[in-house]
């Protein structure tokens, strides 16, 4: 009972008004940036880009490194927060969500530095 | 002479304790009467021990929520007609996220005392009421006139909201619904209070609770209100500030 | 006739143990399978992104492990995954332009005819991708 009356006077900030406008802001981009992937990869040429020389002469436009680039940090930070999102529900203790806020950061700047080096390595075989 | 229908009542039992059951009770049911009535027979005829909560029975009190047939109804004004047929059976279950204190009786105190919290008024004054047509001018005179709110905190809204289901924590449909009735700009401890991981954030925009509401309250169109209203304190606020 | 199961009183108060109870399809409205279908591609496309960012690492082999990889993943199996991946995403993504709009307060009292239009879309998208997908 002084549990519930506790939760109604002090709510938990794991989650606020901007934590939502970074999903709704990426998810939007997303739309547009992973519609031009899915678009370039199935339908440029004949069935997109399938072999290991349409890629690496895809990334030789200076735009497309830049674009990609750009799409992975937004694909990565909304896939995060939305996970976030749904592990909050299963309302972790604040010990918990440190950790699971700390792996995430690890893991979307891995992720994203990964991703920019494969990108660059693709662009310099060119 | 009014139409009789057989119809099969499966009541969910469960005493402190105890495993829980369905007992089942062969009824005659007038299709046009409602569920309640059904269940208030079984009481009163076969079986004193079935606990359930009623009052009114004119969907003013909000006592009454069950889970009908797999979905959240104020049993009092559900016919039988519209959840079974004749020959059919008919499953009644206490709300769910609700811990059950017996048979189809739930603990609804975390609701009410989250309503309270968030300072949700069962009577507003007339102009502040969101009615279907209101007049385009409020005179004066018309301040002094109060209407219920149309919250009747049966919380039918909570059983239905798939969020509700793994988050004891969460503020709920209804208490965000009397937030949103009070407003944000005027009351910057309620922002704090719904613009939180257990306020508006919280809701994934299923809106079961908007389908289940037996009064018309639309919770979720409240709670997406909610949300605009934040945005506009809270990025508004900033270009307020620069 | 009786039924005996296994709960005890506590059952029906929130746990985070029910997470199933969120794809339990029981009673629910159109909007409640939007929710199901938004945190489902959610989990699989979270799912995909870290197992395709893993995969392109094959690029950085050069053209003989790249090359070698695509003619093993051109079978229409995974050619059919592949059009799983594509339509989670655009379901997703369409469904998402539904929840962002009804956060600002638009069409809220449509919400369910957006939803059939955005599905109908995203349905005539996929169609075009899996035609497409599957013809040379």
């Amino acid at each position: 009972m002084s549990a519930n009356v506790q939760s109604v006077s002090t709510p938990r900030s794991g989650e606020n008004s901007w934590w939502y406008l970074v999903k709704i802001v990426t998810g939007v981009l997303l739309v547009v940036l992973l519609g031009i992937h899915l678009v370039v990869n199935h339908f440029i040429g004949q069935h997109g880009l399938l072999t290991y020389a349409d890629i690496v002469a895809y990334y030789q436009n200076p735009i497309i490194p830049i674009m990609e680039i750009c799409f992975l940090a937004v694909v990565v930070i909304h896939a995060l927060t939305g996970l976030r999102g749904i592990l909050l529900d299963l309302k972790p203790s604040r010990p918990i969500l440190q950790v699971m806020d700390a792996v995430m950061v690890i893991v979307g700047v891995v992720a994203v530095a990964y991703g920019t080096w494969l990108i660059l390595v693709i662009k310099s075989r060119g | 002479m009014s139409e009789k229908w057989n119809i099969i009542l499966k009541v969910l039992r469960q005493k402190q304790g105890e495993t829980s059951h369905f007992d089942e009770y062969k009824m005659d049911a007038d299709p046009d009467e409602y569920v309640l009535d059904v269940v208030e027979r079984v009481w009163a005829f076969k079986d004193r021990t079935v606990c359930f909560r009623h009052a009114c029975h004119h969907s003013t009190c909000g006592a009454c929520g069950m889970r009908v047939n797999d979905a959240e109804k104020l049993t009092c004004i559900t016919y039988i007609r519209e959840v079974t047929r004749d020959g059919g059976t008919l499953k009644v279950e206490p709300l769910r996220n609700f811990p059950v204190v017996s048979d189809l009786v739930v603990d609804m105190g975390s609701l009410y005392r989250r309503l309270e919290a968030v300072g949700a008024r069962s009577v507003l004054p007339a102009p502040e009421a969101e009615i279907e047509k209101p007049p385009s001018r409020w005179s004066s005179d018309d301040e002094q006139y109060i209407r219920l709110a149309d919250c009747i905190e049966c919380g039918l809204c909570i059983s239905a909201c798939p969020a509700a289901a793994t988050s004891s924590d969460y503020l709920g449909p209804a208490v965000l619904a009397g937030a949103q009735a009070n407003g944000l700009k005027l009351n910057p401890e309620l922002l704090n209070m719904v613009d939180s991981e257990d306020g508006v954030w919280r809701c994934h925009s299923a809106f079961e609770c908007t389908a289940v509401c037996p009064s018309f309250v639309d919770p979720a169109r409240r709670i997406m209100d909610l949300r605009t209203q934040i945005f506009k304190e809270r990025v508004g606020g900033l270009f307020r500030k620069a | 006739m009786i039924w005996r199961l296994k709960v005890d009183t506590q059952h029906n108060r929130p746990s985070p143990s029910k997470f199933w109870n969120w794809f339990n399809p029981v009673g629910r409205q159109t909007s409640g399978w939007a929710f199901m279908l938004q945190r489902v591609t959610a989990l699989g496309l979270t799912f995909y992104l870290f197992l395709h960012l893993i995969i392109l690492g094959q690029l950085a082999n050069g053209p003989q492990g790249y090359d070698s990889f695509i003619a093993l993943v051109s079978s229409p199996v995974w050619i059919a995954g592949e059009l799983l991946v594509v339509a989670a995403a655009f379901l997703h993504g369409l469904n998402g332009i539904r929840i962002i709009l009804t956060t600002f307060g638009v069409s809220v009292t449509r919400q369910k005819q957006l939803f059939y239009i955005l599905m109908v879309l995203a349905l005539i998208i996929i169609v075009i991708f899996g035609i497409h997908m599957f013809t040379a």
